[in-house]
């Protein structure tokens, strides 16, 4: 297997996998409206781990959208590119933006992560998520911008492959 | 102040790397933090503010307001993937298809209830596009009326609660709302909420959509030729059942869903999450949700969420650099110095929109550019929700406008090769024409804003 299929792979997997939650997110909700209106009971942990699945929901899915093209592009010149033009934005834009970004990102969110974890980091409010919830969704902010790296070398390849051709 | 104008420079790079068309939510955060390298190694730009990114993005990733993002599109994309919203186009036009211009306000209305699922312009263009056009054309409507009027009702929907758009941007103008009370100096500041918004934006929109269906009106009594009105055939035999079922559901959703958010009996994100479950529920009866749809609708929802939401870390990362540039104190000068005074800013800020409005979506805008004028326009005493939705109609306008107009573009993009491009483009100038005095009455009458939500929430 080629780093370039491992890669998509990857994203793949995790995307697809990840996306049930929003299903567990509505289905959450709903209960947590019956519960607050009939029932007359508010459950904290529950409202936080709605708040925490959409963020694992966009975070996680960063990568899978990237390979399935849905980071929306200013196409008004990139539509009218041929494919070659499209791979040279592609790869400048991969070296110039998306890796720096991602590796300054995840560099900086490796202390935030860490220091979570060893003051072993709640929640805030009284009743909210118990110890390692927060560390894990401070964990993500690592993750994500791994996740979209990996991705953005695929596309990377991807481009070379494609101005290479001719 | 030489670092102001790199901060304006920051800006003016920014939109011009973006045309080249790489994922914006890249290249935002991209470019800024390049110019904050540099800064750094020049030694105009602090590099302890760059330590704060994490927690900003978790920050992002903790916002209980806009959970409701997800929610709405997940509701939307179930209609959408349930074919509720063709549903409701064949039973209107069936309805009203004998009437003269009876297919043109079909479709204004099925664009103003379903058409803000995902708050992507394109997105909502290309489906009113495919779903009315062919049938517009059929049964005789001129090519300048139908773009005309799909243009228009695909990029009201945008504005018309519950939309996504209006959830971004109540957040967006809750923080501004709160500096700019804070640098005013008052330390218990009020707070506007999406709610406010989605009140704020009821009366306009629905002055819209009354404008548009009155010029419709117009058009078919003296120009008819260009808007037959359809011989019945069987297709137009609908049943009252068949109108109840395709009419009244959906329509009790978006009634309950917006109807409890307005009343305050539940929050935004509770009333999208209902209404989702609601759409399942509707699909489930309609025997339209198959597992394999299912996983489509989830697997949308998500693509479209990381979408929205990378382009809003990417943007505050964009903003964090230029507030370190000073970026706001440039911007604050710039609009404070203008002629005419908080008249002045406002038309200034319009007129600015309106044109990144050619390049940029409304997610971007509110992500970027609301959070760096909203504070000093606020401070200025403008209220909130007015700005708010001066802002989503002025984009809207400008998403009509040609030649650049997105929605135009989009589209093109659908239409047969037989609906030219000059015939789009004459189609849609009525429309702006409407947008541009329903801007107008909103200003002199800044009340058919801020009445309801006054009304509501006593604010």
């Amino acid at each position: 297997m080629t780093p370039q299929n491992l890669f998509d792979r990857i994203s793949n997997t995790t995307g697809k996998a990840t996306s049930w939650l929003t299903l567990a997110m509505v289905i959450l909700t709903s209960i947590i409206v019956v519960m607050r209106y009939v029932f007359d009971a508010g459950l904290i942990w529950m409202q936080e781990s709605v708040t925490w699945m959409h963020a694992a929901v966009f975070m996680i899915g960063a990568a899978y959208t990237l390979l399935h093209e849905e980071h929306v592009r200013v196409d008004i010149f990139y539509r009218k590119m041929s494919e070659r033009g499209r791979a040279i934005v592609d790869l400048i834009g991969v070296v110039l933006f998306l890796l720096p970004l991602c590796g300054f990102l995840a560099l900086m969110a490796y202390d935030f992560a860490a220091a979570a974890w060893s003051i072993h980091e709640t929640s805030r409010e009284p009743g909210g998520l118990p110890y390692p919830m927060i560390p894990l969704l401070k964990s993500i902010v690592i993750v994500m911008p791994v996740a979209v790296a990996l991705q953005g070398i695929s596309m990377l390849i991807r481009s070379i492959k494609i101005i290479r051709r001719k | 102040m030489i670092v102001e104008w790199v901060a304006l420079l920051l800006f003016v790079s920014v939109i011009l790397v973006l045309l080249a068309g790489f994922p914006v939510a890249f290249t935002l955060g991209g470019t800024a933090l390049i110019f904050a390298g540099v800064g750094v190694l020049t030694g105009d730009f602090n590099a302890a503010l760059l330590s704060g990114l994490p927690n900003r993005v978790f920050g992002i990733m903790n916002n209980g307001t806009l959970v409701a993002v997800p929610l709405f599109v997940f509701m939307g994309v179930t209609l959408e993937r349930a074919r509720i919203a063709e549903d409701l186009l064949e039973t209107l036009s069936g309805l009203f298809g004998s009437l003269r211009g009876g297919l043109g306000i079909s479709v204004t209305l099925v664009g103003m209830l379903l058409a803000a699922s995902t708050g992507i312009v394109g997105a909502t263009v290309v489906t009113m596009g495919l779903l009315s056009l062919p049938t517009m054309l059929r049964r005789g409507y001129s090519p300048e009326v139908s773009a005309g009027i799909i243009c228009a009702s695909g990029t009201l929907g945008q504005i018309i609660p519950p939309s996504i758009i209006l959830v971004m941007l109540g957040d967006v103008m809750t923080s501004a709302y709160q500096q700019a009370q804070l640098e005013m100096g008052i330390f218990s500041p009020k707070t506007v909420s999406v709610g406010d918004l989605f009140a704020g934006a009821l009366i306009p929109g629905l002055l819209l959509v009354l404008l548009y269906v009155l010029y419709i009106v117009a058009v078919a009594i003296f120009k008819p030729q260009s808007m037959p009105p359809h011989r019945k055939d069987s297709n137009d035999n609908v049943s009252y059942v068949q109108v109840f079922r395709a009419l009244v559901p959906p329509l009790a959703l978006v009634f309950a869903v917006l109807g409890s958010i307005l009343a305050g009996v539940a929050t935004p994100t509770e009333a999208a999450g209902v209404g989702a479950m609601g759409a399942l529920l509707l699909a489930i009866g309609r025997r339209q949700l198959s597992l394999a749809r299912l996983q489509e609708v989830m697997r949308s929802t998500l693509r479209i969420s990381s979408m929205v939401f990378l382009i809003l870390i990417g943007a505050s990362i964009f903003s964090l650099v230029f507030r370190g540039f000073g970026g706001d104190d440039g911007v604050r000068a710039i609009l404070e110095s203008l002629p005419g005074g908080v008249v002045g800013a406002v038309i200034v800020v319009m007129l600015v929109m309106f044109l990144l409005g050619f390049v940029l979506d409304f997610i971007e805008i509110t992500f970027v550019v609301v959070p760096i004028v909203g504070p000093v326009l606020l401070a200025m005493g403008l209220d909130p929700v007015w700005l708010g939705i001066m802002i989503a109609i002025n984009l809207q306008t400008s998403f009509l406008t040609p030649p650049f107009g997105f929605a135009l573009f989009y589209l093109r993009g659908v239409a047969p090769p037989e609906v030219t491009t000059p015939q789009i483009y004459r189609g849609v100038i009525p429309f702006v024409a409407i947008q541009l005095f329903a801007l107008l009455l909103l200003a002199i009458f800044p009340g058919l804003i801020t009445w309801l939500p006054g009304q509501i929430y006593g604010s």
